[in-house]
């Protein structure tokens, strides 16, 4: 699966350089999947808590943690749930466990190395702003 | 700006400071085609006038709709065209113009158009859901770099 780095407007005019960013479905949640930035010094799959409300994840007994995530220590809440992803011809479903987190500052879901980059050979292309997602056959 | 105009026979003042003011707590309709873009936001014709006038949407068409809209100085365009009226010129995405305004507010894109934008992310998959519509994506648009970073754990 192929797809480009992400442009977003920067507020001093412009725009900021372009991230690898890939929208992922979670739990069957169609009609809004989840913007993500590949992001391998994260340690794991995370979101912010609103992604597990939005999307029915019962996090009633599920093992908690801290994680550090912009500098800060916060609560995460950890779900085994269902991840796709489609570059619109081809796509791919796997599940994963995934950190739901509160408080969440960043403006995207954050795709780490333990259900993310252990389920693809990624290909990260920063001079053409290319992104490549093989995955893993076991 | 203010235009006398004519839209299913009956006379309108139309004011372009008030439509903006009023279009501030409407919540836009899905885009079938024709657009016009307020307060940074994209709404059918149709919609604004039958908020700012309390005609039917029978009474008139898209067009008329759009035409009056335009001569208060809105820009108006249609999905997946060109743009037909003027804002600035700029070498961004059309997409990355969209979501300047919107900086800080949670998103819905499709393509390269904004479906919906709101301060939640709960309510932008509410009116979704209402409209039965699919996004691409959805996010908040970062409101500096730090926000659209990568971020890793201590």
């Amino acid at each position: 699966m192929r797809f480009g780095f992400r442009a977003f407007p920067d507020p001093g005019g412009g725009s900021i350089r372009p991230r690898p960013i890939v929208d992922v479905v979670v739990e069957g949640l169609d009609l809004a999947p989840q913007a993500c930035l590949l992001d391998s010094g994260a340690s794991a799959v995370r979101f912010g808590l609103h992604v597990a409300e939005i999307c029915g994840v019962d996090l009633r007994g599920a093992p908690t943690g801290r994680v550090g995530v912009g500098g800060d220590v916060i609560e995460a809440r950890m779900a085994e749930v269902d991840l796709r992803v489609t570059d619109g011809t081809d796509s791919h479903a796997w599940h994963a466990p995934v950190w739901f987190c509160d408080p969440w500052t960043p403006a995207f879901g954050l795709l780490g190395l333990t259900g993310f980059f252990d389920q693809f050979e990624v290909t990260l292309a920063s001079y053409d702003e290319r992104i490549e997602l093989d995955p893993i056959s076991v | 700006m203010t235009v006398n105009v004519k839209i299913a026979g009956q006379p309108f003042l139309l004011a372009h400071r008030e439509i903006v003011q009023l279009c501030r707590a409407v919540d836009p309709e899905p885009i079938a085609s024709h657009f016009v873009v307020i307060g940074g936001r994209r709404f059918p014709p149709k919609q604004v006038i039958c908020e700012i006038t309390g005609l039917d949407r029978a009474d008139f068409t898209s067009h008329q709709a759009r035409r009056a809209l335009m001569r208060v100085g809105f820009s108006a365009g249609r999905r997946g065209g060109a743009r037909q009226s003027s804002p600035p010129a700029s070498k961004a995405s059309p997409l990355v113009e969209q979501l300047r305004p919107l900086i800080g507010q949670w998103v819905a894109t499709r393509g390269d158009d904004v479906l919906h934008a709101a301060a939640s992310p709960q309510q932008v998959v509410s009116w979704l859901s209402r409209h039965g519509q699919e996004a691409d994506s959805m996010f908040r648009v970062p409101e500096d770099d730090r926000a659209a970073g990568g971020l890793a754990p201590l």
